[in-house]
């Protein structure tokens, strides 16, 4: 007779690699059964965009496969995003579980295809997931998505974001029209983020990615002020030039306490389609290099593909529309290892909610 | 890089006229009201270009203390004033720092 305590034991010399605690210990077991010879459990993840999700199974499988008696194993692999530790339960964001900030010091290193990229590749996990485009003075999500339709207000007079592949979508470049730039002292970017932030009808989310505008100045500190950031991506490309912002960038949020997830060093590299080649065009190893100096992961490495800037003005990022080519499998990586990494840095949260508030007491206390 | 910073496990009033912290790193800290506002860094306390003190003492009351106070995204506190003044921000970092 097998109990239910030979299965768990044997469950717990299996480990999550990140996490680097056992299946038994995290409770990731659920509803386990035996019938007779036959053992059913599930594996309950933190994100469906774990990495590692195969091997886990493969182990789990095995290790109970060889307890005496055991003619048979089932299991089912499930998630269940955990929210950040001091998910907010006010009026900012409720309802969104984690909240990615895309980042990078300069402009024009890809920022926003890659936050577009990442948010459709958490997507196609099977996670919930929205995406913010924070870039108040230069939207790039309405091109990328084709969107060019004010959005509408609910009946709770919240803003309703617009939708593509399931993908929920806010940016500045809804509001206003393509022609008119944004003209704007820091208080109005001020206002109309705080307005992100609270009037959007966001739902439930996994994931809330939010593209940064290029930088650390005011957008970048009202957000990191505001809003409950579970982690930030710094996106860099490989030359020094990009680098030296990126490091700015990623110690801005080392002082307001944003745990950096890791770099994305996007334009990495050429693949030639006719020599085979890898050209480095814009020299080679930075990211890596960057990352190693400041001890945050380097989380990929993106190719230049002329598909990519391609598919992001048809409207249709590279992710959803040529899931094979290297570019949207490098996303795919991406998006494991930024979910990964947040469960990791979830794990370790403590602290008070980001939405903590207190009144001081004047009354005297008589006890 | 991602070196963890001691945070607030709990915030609470200490005594009339005290703040009492305790930190994820098990300290824990108690601070006089009175003290506290005069720490407060903001531009209006203290010079931005040259960190000279601007905050005029006599204008603050000694038995000044907070209305409210509130957390300010991952790394600090805000702390309105029953002087009036609610433009500090005090970070965490800093705080865990004042010798109490």
């Amino acid at each position: 007779m097998i109990q239910e305590s030979d299965v768990l034991s044997a469950l717990k010399k299996v480990q999550d690699p990140d996490l680097k605690i056992d299946i038994v210990t995290l409770k990731f077991i659920k509803n386990l059964s035996i019938k007779g010879g036959e053992v059913s459990f599930d594996v309950e993840l933190t994100t469906p965009a774990c990495p590692v999700k195969e091997k886990l199974k493969e182990e789990s499988h095995q290790a109970v496969r060889q307890i005496p008696g055991v003619t048979k194993v089932n299991v089912n692999m499930t998630s269940n995003v955990k929210a950040r530790g001091n998910m907010s339960a006010g009026a900012v964001l409720p309802g969104v579980k984690n909240v990615i900030a895309v980042a990078s010091g300069k402009g024009g290193v890809g920022k926003s295809t890659v936050a577009a990229n990442l948010a459709l590749a958490l997507l196609k996990t099977g996670a919930t997931v929205g995406l913010l485009d924070a870039d108040v003075y230069g939207p790039s999500i309405p091109v990328m998505f084709g969107i060019n339709h004010q959005p509408e207000i609910g009946a709770d007079q919240k803003i309703i974001p617009s939708e593509s592949q399931g993908l929920k979508l806010m940016s500045m470049g809804f509001i206003s029209n393509d022609d008119s730039p944004v003209i704007w002292r820091g208080p109005m970017v001020h206002g109309i983020l705080q307005q992100f932030l609270t009037r959007v009808n966001w739902g439930v989310l996994d994931y809330l990615v939010m593209d940064l505008p290029p930088g650390t100045g005011d957008a970048q500190l009202t957000l990191t002020q505001s809003a409950p950031i579970s982690g930030a991506v710094i996106v860099t490309t490989p030359q020094e030039v990009s680098l030296v912002d990126a490091r700015k960038g990623l110690k801005m949020f080392q002082k307001v306490n944003v745990p950096v997830l890791g770099i994305v060093e996007n334009m990495s590299y050429f693949m030639c389609p006719d020599c085979n080649k890898r050209h480095n065009i814009f020299r080679s190893g930075g990211g890596r290099k960057t990352a190693d100096d400041l001890g945050v992961l380097l989380l990929g490495e993106v190719p230049i593909d002329p598909e990519v800037a391609e598919s992001g003005d048809a409207g249709v990022p590279i992710v959803m529309r040529n899931e094979n080519s290297p570019a949207a499998k490098a996303y795919q990586n991406i998006a494991g290892a930024v979910a990964a990494q947040l469960s990791v840095v979830n794990m370790r949260n403590a602290g008070i909610q980001s939405d903590f508030k207190m009144t001081w007491n004047t009354v005297p206390e008589n006890s | 890089m991602n070196q963890t910073i001691a945070v607030p496990l709990e915030i609470k009033q200490a005594g009339p006229a005290q703040l009492g912290i305790k930190w994820s790193d098990g300290h824990e800290s108690v601070y006089g009201c009175y003290e506290l506002r005069l720490k407060c860094r903001c531009a209006n306390c203290v010079d931005e270009w040259n960190g000279a003190a601007k905050i005029n003492r006599e204008l603050v009351p000694q038995d000044v203390h907070p209305i409210t106070i509130e957390s300010v995204g991952r790394y600090g506190l805000k702390i309105s004033w029953s002087d009036g003044h609610n433009t500090g921000i005090y970070a965490y970092q800093s705080l865990r720092n004042y010798q109490n």
